[in-house]
């Protein structure tokens, strides 16, 4: 997760090409940095047990985690956490630009430095960054400093993580200016209602539209009928509906209204009120558009269905 | 499992309604019909006379909950689960205050919906007064 942001930190910094990052990314799916280093550099365990486990590994065909617990050096909880670590960790991104030559290990080091110091960010918070912890990325990263948008960031960091999880695990956010007017081949809306008001809209070209309308069907869909108008919006409708019940937990009632797909749409949105975050995911990138102020947005379509599908 | 079940999916989504559907042909049930929304359904649970109903409840015109409580009204025999992404506090009291059989929280996977099967058939066997 953190892989995505400071990878295309370094892209935005001219360190390496965007064929490089590219490249780093698919690498870093087959890299696996060792269990035992994580555990040492994580202080979960000394290096000679990590010997002893590794000792007991050439008698039992027994991946690491287990023996460490039957060994009664981890709990099964850190034995989760670590395989989380593992997967999330920093050091796979570093491992893959460095194996293939992009830049040193140093450089490398100097850049995550630079990019501590850039978002001003604890010991504590960088920490969780690195381990991929969504809600500190959306809070540290995303900008949310301003009050206002405080509110936004419980929203966006649910829909990172319902990303990852229904779409694709590469997604990642960046936090764009509000242009007045988002004019877009296909958009989706949603509207929250309760205590808080907040219209919630997906917009894309006709490509990232069907490509998550592909993946989130579970069948591959080659053109935008009423089936991927549907899976797109059924996607929005689940991400919402599981923020209702989040909210829910916390004593907030919210409902929402049915979906609304339109073509060819124009989305005029009131710069104070609205938020216009680019969602990037492998297949390409999408504008997630949330404003509190949905009587302000002004929606205008050549085409307009009105309709759910 | 085949089972003797007549089922009604009611859900705007057209993916909903396919993969709904996908999944109780997997579960061998005798009959599926599909409805629309709120005000199709209601007419589906007196023509169709289903043993069970999937109800969505966000839906244009008559929601969910509201068809629940005409069908519960008309036909209190029918077993209505509640299917949503929406499973709020809320949501939940009203459904069961009008009488839902269960409820699903989406994404629907086919253990959840077995499940539900497993326990209408078991149900149905277990009272005599069922028809």
């Amino acid at each position: 997760m953190f892989s995505q942001y400071f990878g295309h930190y370094l892209l935005n910094k001219e360190m390496i090409t965007s064929e490089q990052l590219k490249a780093a990314l698919e690498l870093q799916k087959t890299t696996h940095v060792k269990f035992g280093v994580i555990a040492v550099d994580e202080g979960l365990l000394t290096t000679a047990q990590v010997e002893a486990v590794h000792e007991r590994q050439k008698q039992q065909d027994k991946r690491f985690g287990e023996i460490a617990v039957e060994l009664g050096f981890l709990s099964n909880e850190q034995v989760e956490y670590m395989l989380n670590v593992q997967k999330n960790n920093h050091l796979l991104l570093a491992q893959a630009i460095v194996d293939q030559n992009y830049m040193t290990m140093d450089a490398f080091s100097k850049a995550l430095n630079d990019y501590k110091r850039m978002y001003s960010l604890s010991d504590e918070s960088f920490e969780a960054i690195k381990n991929g912890d969504i809600d500190a990325i959306v809070k540290n990263i995303i900008h949310l400093a301003e009050t206002e948008k405080q509110e936004y960031a419980q929203y966006l960091s649910l829909f990172v993580k319902n990303m990852i999880r229904f779409i694709d695990e590469q997604a990642y956010i960046e936090l764009n200016p509000v242009t007045s007017e988002l004019k877009v081949d296909w958009l989706v809306t949603q509207e929250i209602k309760g205590e808080e008001l907040l219209l919630t809209a997906i917009a894309a070209d006709e490509k990232i539209f069907l490509e998550i309308a592909s993946i989130y069907a579970e069948e591959e869909l080659t053109e935008i009928d009423e089936l991927a108008k549907a899976s797109v919006s059924e996607f929005l409708n689940l991400h919402n509906g599981i923020y209702l019940v989040n909210m829910s937990n916390y004593g907030i009632e919210l409902d929402m209204e049915p979906q609304i797909v339109q073509q060819n749409a124009i989305l005029s949105l009131d710069k104070d009120e609205s938020m216009n975050i680019t969602v990037h995911t492998s297949k390409g990138h999408f504008q997630l558009v949330l404003s509190k102020l949905p009587k302000h947005v002004v929606f205008s379509s050549a085409n307009q269905e009105n309709q759910a599908v | 499992m085949q089972n003797q079940l007549k089922v009604l999916i009611c859900d705007d989504s057209a993916l909903i309604k396919k993969k709904l559907k996908n999944i109780l042909e997997v579960c061998k049930c005798k009959e599926i019909e599909e409805a629309e929304n709120g005000v199709e359904a209601v007419q589906k649970a007196s023509s169709f006379l289903p043993d069970l109903i999937f109800m969505d409840i966000v839906m244009p015109g008559k929601d969910g909950i509201e068809a629940l409580e005409e069908i519960m009204r008309e036909q209190p025999n029918i077993k209505v689960v509640m299917a949503s992404s929406a499973g709020t506090q809320s949501h939940l009291k009203k459904a069961l205050d009008r009488g839902a059989y269960d409820f699903i929280q989406k994404p629907i996977t086919l253990e959840a919906v077995t499940s539900i099967i497993e326990k209408v058939i078991k149900g149905e066997k277990e009272d005599p007064t069922h028809v």
